[in-house]
């Protein structure tokens, strides 16, 4: 039974890292620019698509394809914020949620357009194919890379958080925007960079998926409610509240699974309403 | 806006008499003669999953009904009158589903209806039909419940279904019967009506066949999940020697590739794929099918299969569907394409577009489809027709894989009958 469930949470670990990569961003431009972007999921959508179509179909190099879509879907980040998302920093939350809200169907439908409805699926990766044997059981080798992908993107994001100039201006603005303005800091500008960066974050989790997962038009909507799940947890706008939920979400679902097949999909909206009923706002919220 | 014509409509009803007025929620609700227009095109509203991982299905309900109205109109229509399709998106979701077949009656008039991919849709339309007065031709939504206790047991006669039901599924049972090494099965299956059912009616056959056969797992994915794994190795856990699974388009595809990482055939006997025979998952699959990656363990079945029956009725399908389209039909294109045929043969039969003298008409008919001879069964007005199961394969003679080593189990055996008992439609 340990080996199972051993097993069982390294699988559950590296669903964490997806969910993780997607709510990273989420939290991000929550916590930095106060809006909850629900076209999030698009971003992490056209990053797969765009992976999809470098990789899959150009055949381009698999790490060239990621590095691709994280500039093009980089660059669609810095449009949607430029012309449309500071337009509604100031006014009330529900502007934000009909902006965004709109994006999402903007968005799939676009997708349909451009690459139709079906869903598809490229190649793996040579480099990428077999497991290893862990436990006795076969363990796919890409699990192991996104497990050790999505650690890598968190000591990441905390080290240009604490130890970067462009760290230090975000943490400031975060916590007093007014008093960062005050002293120099050019807001505009950098929650641009903020959005985009965190569009980018979106479009590296898709990117990651496709070998494994089939792009379609609605990805995007159906791993964001998951996200919304675990940055309400971790605590809205919290990055390490956010790596602390995913760990919670993916690895509980997973065990939920194995061990309560019949009402495994209630666990984690359980665990969402203890949260919140203990403290409403997030494990690492303040 | 929407309001205004429905108030139109009513007015324009209630001078021509004979109106039968309920009141709803939200205005009012009509019921309809059919006598006011004699001319115009006949209007037929189809819906179906045209958006998300699925989106593939709505499309093939689409291009098949579409090629159908196109050659239908060709040759001078039906009594005389042009066909008109209007096509709109299920989103999977119930209360979508009514909404768009009200749309489609009481706002853009559609004297016949058909299409609906989700189990739960076909339910909740089911009942509204009466009401609109219109025949509705179920085009993939497969629950037994639909026809068995809408039709055969509350009588609501504007019911018919075209596609196979869900008994198809547990084919599994006659195909693995005489395999005594395969003793432990386990299912991932949607975590919806359908894969219950299917799971269900799966494990009741093959036990009367194999009673030494174990169930050893069983892991439910709802719709929209786009990580398998957990579910995989959740089932694997228990050495199972063979895996029944239900979830469909591209969550099929997902299921199945992750399975690979997983190295699921390396360790089973066989892989049960119920709906692995639609045209979507065979594109999805083609190069690990060609790569014999599944190690010839991957059977499937499908409400219909284009390499399968060799008639000429088939190949005059495939052809005109391909040529018209640039892809292989799906077996919700066949369907769909059999539903158009079907009204067609129904109102010429009964010279009337009728509701009520088009479905006595069609009650116990013949119809010679793409998909072979269908039989419109009179008590529950499900179609009977043989759909084969087999191996997933590649065949020199298609571009994407085929079902080969077809097991061709004859409907009587596999088709359940009327009066129907109850299966379980839970977890």
């Amino acid at each position: 039974m340990l080996e199972k469930l051993v097993f069982q949470s390294l699988i559950g670990l590296s669903f964490s890292m997806y969910l993780w990569l997607l709510a990273a961003g989420l939290t991000l431009v929550f916590g930095v620019l106060g809006v909850l972007n629900f076209a999030h999921g698009s971003l992490f959508m056209l990053g797969a698509y765009a992976t999809f179509t470098f990789y899959g179909k150009l055949g381009l190099n698999f790490w060239l394809s990621i590095a691709l879509s994280l500039i093009s879907v980089g660059i669609i980040g810095a449009i949607l914020e430029r012309l449309f998302i500071r337009r509604i920093y100031d006014i009330d939350l529900a502007y934000q949620l009909i902006l965004t809200f709109g994006f999402i169907l903007i968005f799939d439908d676009l997708v349909k357009i451009v690459w139709g409805g079906v869903a598809m699926i490229p190649p793996m990766p040579h480099f990428f194919e077999g497991n290893l044997s862990v436990l006795g059981r076969p363990f796919p080798i890409y699990n192991l890379f996104i497990i050790f992908a999505g650690l890598a993107v968190a000591l990441a994001l905390w080290l240009i958080l604490e130890k970067t100039w462009w760290g230090r201006m975000i943490r400031a603005s975060a916590s007093d925007r007014e008093m960062a303005s005050a002293i120099g800091i050019n807001i505009p500008i950098l929650f641009t960079t903020v959005f985009v960066f965190a569009a980018m974050l979106a479009a590296l989790g898709g990117a990651l998926g496709t070998p494994v997962r089939v792009v379609a038009p609605g990805i995007g909507t159906a791993m964001i409610i998951q996200a919304f799940v675990i940055t309400v947890i971790g605590g809205l706008g919290n990055l390490k509240g956010a790596f602390v939920g995913a760990l919670i979400v993916g690895i509980l679902t997973s065990f939920g699974i194995l061990l309560f097949p019949v009402f495994e999909l209630f666990i984690i909206f359980v665990v969402m309403a203890i949260v919140l009923m203990v403290k409403p706002e997030g494990l690492f919220g303040k | 806006m929407a309001k205004k014509i429905s108030r139109r409509n009513f007015l324009k009803n209630a001078v021509m008499g004979g109106v039968a007025l309920g009141t709803g929620l939200g205005g009012y609700r009509v019921t309809y003669g059919q006598t006011k227009k004699a001319a115009g095109p006949i209007k037929i509203g189809g819906q179906g999953a045209i958006s998300g991982a699925h989106a593939d299905y709505g499309w093939q309900m689409m291009a098949g009904s579409t090629l159908a109205i196109e050659q239908i109109n060709a040759k001078g229509g039906i009594l005389g009158r042009k066909l008109e399709l209007k096509f709109m998106d299920e989103e999977l979701k119930p209360a979508t589903a009514v909404k768009n077949a009200r749309y489609l009656v009481t706002d853009w008039g559609a004297d016949f209806l058909f299409g609906v991919d989700s189990s739960g849709s076909a339910m909740a339309i089911g009942p509204v039909l009466p009401e609109l007065n219109r025949l509705f031709f179920f085009t993939h939504a497969s629950t037994h419940r639909l026809t068995e206790e809408l039709v055969a047991g509350k009588g609501i006669k504007q019911i018919f279904r075209m596609a196979a039901p869900v008994y198809q599924d547990a084919l599994a049972a006659w195909v693995f019967k005489d395999n005594p090494e395969i003793k432990r099965w386990a299912g991932i299956n949607c975590d919806y009506e359908y894969g219950y059912v299917a799971w269900n009616l799966f494990k009741e056959t093959i036990k009367k066949f194999r009673p030494d056969v174990e169930f050893v797992a069983a892991a439910w994915a709802p719709f929209w999940t786009m990580d398998f794994s957990s579910h995989i190795s959740a089932v694997m856990a228990e050495k199972p020697d063979a895996i029944f699974s239900t979830p469909w388009a591209g969550e099929g595809m997902m299921l199945l590739r992750q399975a690979l990482m997983l190295g699921v055939f390396d360790k089973i006997q066989a892989w049960w794929q119920c709906m692995g025979g639609s045209v979507d998952l065979l594109e999805g699959i083609s190069r690990e099918v060609a790569a014999d990656k599944f190690k010839g363990k991957l059977w499937a079945t499908a409400r219909y299969i284009h390499n399968w029956p060799a008639t000429p009725e088939n190949k005059a399908f495939v052809e005109a569907f391909r040529k018209r389209w640039g892809r292989f039909p799906n077996y919700s294109a066949e369907s769909s394409y059999s539903s158009i045929y079907a009204i067609k043969t129904g109102a010429e039969k009964a010279k009337s577009l009728e509701t009520a003298k088009v479905g006595a008409a069609l009650e116990g008919m013949e119809l010679k489809t793409p998909g072979g001879m269908r039989l419109i069964r009179k008590e529950d007005h499900q179609a009977i027709y043989t759909v084969p199961a087999g191996r997933v394969m590649m065949s020199p003679d298609y571009p994407i894989p085929v079902l080969g080593d077809l097991k061709i189990i004859p409907t009587k055996e596999y088709y359940r009958h009327p009066p129907f008992t109850p299966v379980a439609a839970t977890k």
